[in-house]
């Protein structure tokens, strides 16, 4: 579960970066009159973002997230600074549950639920 | 119907043996949104590669890449529903526990986890109803007892969810 949380957030900021160099430096300098910066980036980021969907997707499975934040974690990857935004989010109410990794007050809570092994 | 496409690939996967009722889920209206959804991007994305195709034969070279990405869009899409159907069929069947009645479950369970795992159950649930952002110490930490609970409940399955399937 790890590998595939480090994999998600890995391809989350390096395409959420590329996203952002594409529509804030790409698209001005198209606007401009200098389309070939917008062209490559847009073609890298086309193919980060297959890559970006397929960890996306292995990690909402594996955290068995329902429809909406699936679809939520998937399309942040195609709106600029979504992906962070949703990366903290997913983060914080999902992954960080799952793993355990409450902040404060889920360490005693360790020691108190896992006694309850039947 | 609406939802021939996805819908009916996941359905010929599901063998029979569930003696019917087990795959009138998908007929539910939640879900029947859902495979419109699923049909309509499909379509949708399926439109734009064909549209970027004709861009690229009328001499746009960019329009290359896309040609083949939109397309390969469309068969995530396909792909991920696919298996979201079959997930569900496994979890009405029993297959897999279902983390919402894990959670339930688990309320039979000492006083201090019960109320905890409500509260994670919550958390699951996520996006249908929303849980209160509000109680966000007590949530997580709830949510960390509903986790170990859960995985009591999931040993059988252990390793399932480590890696691609």
């Amino acid at each position: 579960m790890k590998a595939a949380v480090l994999r998600y957030r890995v391809m989350a900021y390096i395409t959420g970066v590329v996203l952002m160099v594409l529509c804030f430096v790409g698209i001005p300098l198209q606007i401009a009159g200098y389309p070939a910066v917008a062209n490559d980036v847009g073609v890298v980021h086309g193919i980060l973002y297959i890559i970006y969907l397929v960890c996306a997707w292995m990690l909402a499975r594996g955290l068995r997230l329902p429809a909406k934040p699936t679809v939520i974690m998937l399309l942040a990857g195609t709106v600029p600074i979504m992906t962070f935004i949703v990366e903290r989010w997913v983060t914080r109410r999902f992954i960080n549950p799952a793993l355990g990794e409450g902040s404060g007050q889920a360490q005693p809570a360790a020691g108190r639920a896992g006694s309850l092994k039947p | 119907m609406e939802n021939a496409g996805p819908a009916t690939a996941a359905a010929t996967e599901a063998p029979d043996e569930g003696s019917g009722p087990v795959w009138r889920f998908l007929i539910q209206p939640r879900w029947l949104g859902w495979h419109l959804l699923m049909v309509v991007s499909f379509f949708g994305m399926v439109w734009l590669g064909d549209w970027q195709f004709h861009r690229a034969l009328s001499g746009n070279g960019l329009s290359w890449a896309y040609t083949f990405e939109w397309p390969l869009f469309a068969v995530f899409a396909v792909v991920f529903w696919a298996k979201t159907i079959r997930d569900e069929f496994r979890i009405r069947r029993g297959e897999i526990p279902d983390p919402r009645a894990v959670a339930a479950e688990a309320e039979s369970l000492p006083a201090g986890v019960a109320g905890a795992v409500q509260a994670a159950g919550a958390v699951q649930a996520g996006a249908a109803g929303g849980a209160a952002p509000g109680e966000e110490e007590d949530a997580e930490l709830s949510a960390y007892n509903a986790y170990l609970a859960r995985l009591n409940a999931e040993v059988k399955h252990h390793g399932r969810w480590h890696g691609l399937r």
